[in-house]
């Protein structure tokens, strides 16, 4: 049969993308990694010094510890705020009513918002003098009148967490929506009939099965975490201090402050090896599933 | 009956509760939607009194039409690099999901794995050679440049969701033809792509979105001639201050489309983020 030559040809042309566009991109990163290259001293990439980038990175280097420790608090409360909330949504909008479905119509808006303009607006609600947030806050809250929420580290990283669940949680409720309309109804209404209380139904039957979909939630949620850069940029620019820089925006600065290739593509580099590592976990999950592609 | 009347009183708090909770959702959803679309039709000195009542003007809209702004060639080019990325990657990425969903090939489980899982690759390692690239091929600020790195981002996710559409496509009419003597590149182009266009489409919508709302490879690659917007609502914060009014009616000219855009295929969107896991 000439498929036997055809089905590798269909594949070429993506194939080729691919490889093009990110294995390659990535190949030489790493090159780049284990090399002394800023742009501000050569145009030309200077010589192998080995794993020093990754030692200073991983030892000796403030700025990475504190980026490291920013985006592991940022992706842990971000991914336990998703979950619990898109979980929570989902089961209040699984019923009928007016109020449920124009809620479940506007979960998707958030998330056809780009992410840049999330943060920059988000900036502005939380502005000091003109901020409706800022103003609201201080509304409910006499204690936090005149709070300059960005200025303070905490509180930044608190509403750089907030602009996020308000993009993810609207979308991830629709992902548990989907995954509640595929179980199958008997266990439910079987436990009911045996007597449980609405509250067992959802521990013992809703909730245990719901956990392959919960996880798919949260390994997404934790990727996009990890990789959080858009609103760092234009919510709080890392800021005050470094209280904001997660890791990606490290890489950045690194590169285009800085201009020291070899050791942002070191510190791209640990960010990577933690996201395949993840990749793999989460693939495992899915492919494992029947009916999963 | 008094335990019934306790128990209908229980579920009526309850119902308030929800509603209550729904409404407070509702709110945070859209509310800051709503905040920033009245923001585009405020004067500035309209900005500090947080009212929703006040005078509505389409200054804001000249403005960033006209010079310095010129948002609209900002818009022209969100349009070509988001519409050049899918117009390369849908076609190539129907005919390799086609071979993954139909015939069976040596490393075929390695091969889709390795093309799904560089969907987890940070934007940002990806960037840097091809910053580097770009500058040595004097291809810095061009929409090619953006297109070609979009592309890493767009492929993936499109092979990964049109495999899952070609599968729920059943074979018998493509054997028929195939007993009839035509070649397995005129039914892929007579019989199987009219059959899955739905969704093709909702695929290609889906990566338009993707590649409209990217911020990262812009912000490093463009400059001032490929700038998108995204990176094009970052330039009214400028020395003299944060021109939010601005701000306001460019983020209303980025968001209206894709608000359209993910409504008309919201129903995919979900299983197009998780590939099918998701049902």
């Amino acid at each position: 049969m000439r498929d036997r030559w055809l089905k590798y040809v269909l594949i070429l042309p993506a194939a080729l993308l691919v490889m093009g566009t990110t294995i390659w991109p990535l190949g030489v990163s790493l090159v780049t990694s284990f090399r002394d290259w800023r742009l501000t001293r050569s145009l030309t990439p200077g010589p192998f010094i080995g794993v020093e980038h990754y030692l200073i990175a991983l030892t000796d280097d403030p700025d990475f510890a504190n980026a490291a420790k920013v985006t592991a608090i940022f992706t842990l409360v971000d991914v336990a705020v998703t979950v619990v909330s898109a979980l929570g949504l989902a089961l209040l909008l699984r019923r009928a009513g007016v109020l449920h479905s124009v809620t479940r119509a506007v979960l998707i808006l958030p998330f056809a918002v780009s992410p840049a303009l999330v943060g920059i607006s988000f900036r502005f609600m939380f502005n000091a003098e003109m901020g409706v947030f800022t103003w609201m806050a201080g509304a409910i809250i006499p204690w936090l009148k005149g709070f300059v929420w960005l200025a303070d580290p905490v509180a930044a990283l608190l509403v750089l967490m907030f602009s996020d669940a308000w993009r993810w949680v609207p979308y991830m409720t629709l992902v548990v929506l989907g995954g509640l309309a595929a179980l199958p109804k008997e266990p439910e209404e079987a436990a009911r009939i045996d007597g449980a209380t609405e509250w067992q139904v959802l521990r013992d039957v809703t909730i245990p099965a719901l956990l392959p979909v919960l996880a798919v939630v949260a390994i997404l949620k934790t990727v996009f975490a990890l990789k959080m850069f858009d609103q760092v940029v234009t919510l709080t620019g890392g800021g005050p201090g470094q209280s904001t820089v997660t890791l990606a925006h490290l890489v950045f600065s690194i590169a285009f402050r800085w201009y020291d290739m070899g050791y942002a593509s070191a510190v791209a580099w640990i960010l990577t090896a933690l996201l395949v590592f993840l990749a793999v976990w989460y693939m495992k999950l899915i492919l494992r599933k029947p009916g999963g592609h | 009956m008094d335990r019934n009347a306790q128990a209908r009183r229980r579920r009526m708090l309850w119902r308030g509760v929800e509603s209550a909770l729904l409404l407070l959702v509702l709110f945070l959803i859209l509310f800051p939607i709503l905040w920033m679309a009245l923001t585009a039709f405020k004067r500035p000195v309209d900005l500090f009194d947080l009212t929703v009542f006040f005078t509505p003007t389409l200054d804001n809209f000249r403005t960033i039409f006209a010079h310095p702004w010129n948002i609209g060639q900002t818009f022209l080019n969100s349009l070509v690099v988001a519409g050049l990325t899918v117009l390369v990657s849908i076609p190539a990425s129907t005919l390799a999901a086609y071979a993954f969903s139909r015939f069976e090939m040596p490393f075929k489980g390695a091969l889709f794995f390795t093309i799904l899982a560089t969907q987890f690759i940070p934007a940002v390692v990806v960037v840097l050679p091809f910053y580097l690239l770009f500058r040595d091929l004097g291809l810095l600020d061009t929409h090619l440049a953006l297109v070609v790195v979009n592309l890493a981002i767009v492929t993936p996710f499109a092979v990964w969701m049109l495999k899952g559409f070609l599968d729920a496509v059943p074979t018998e009419s493509e054997e028929a033809a195939m007993v009839d003597g035509a070649t397995r590149l005129r039914v892929i182009i007579d019989i199987v792509v009219p059959m899955v266009w739905p969704g093709v489409v909702v695929t290609a919508v889906f990566c338009f979105i993707l590649t409209w709302n990217e911020f990262l490879f812009a912000l490093i690659l463009t400059r001032d001639d490929a700038v998108t917007l995204p990176v094009g609502i970052t330039r009214f914060r400028t020395e003299r201050g944060d021109l939010w009014e601005l701000i306001a009616a460019a983020g209303i000219l980025i968001s209206i489309p894709m608000f359209f855009l993910s409504s008309v295929i919201q129903r995919h969107f979900v299983r197009g983020m998780t590939g099918g896991a998701v049902k």
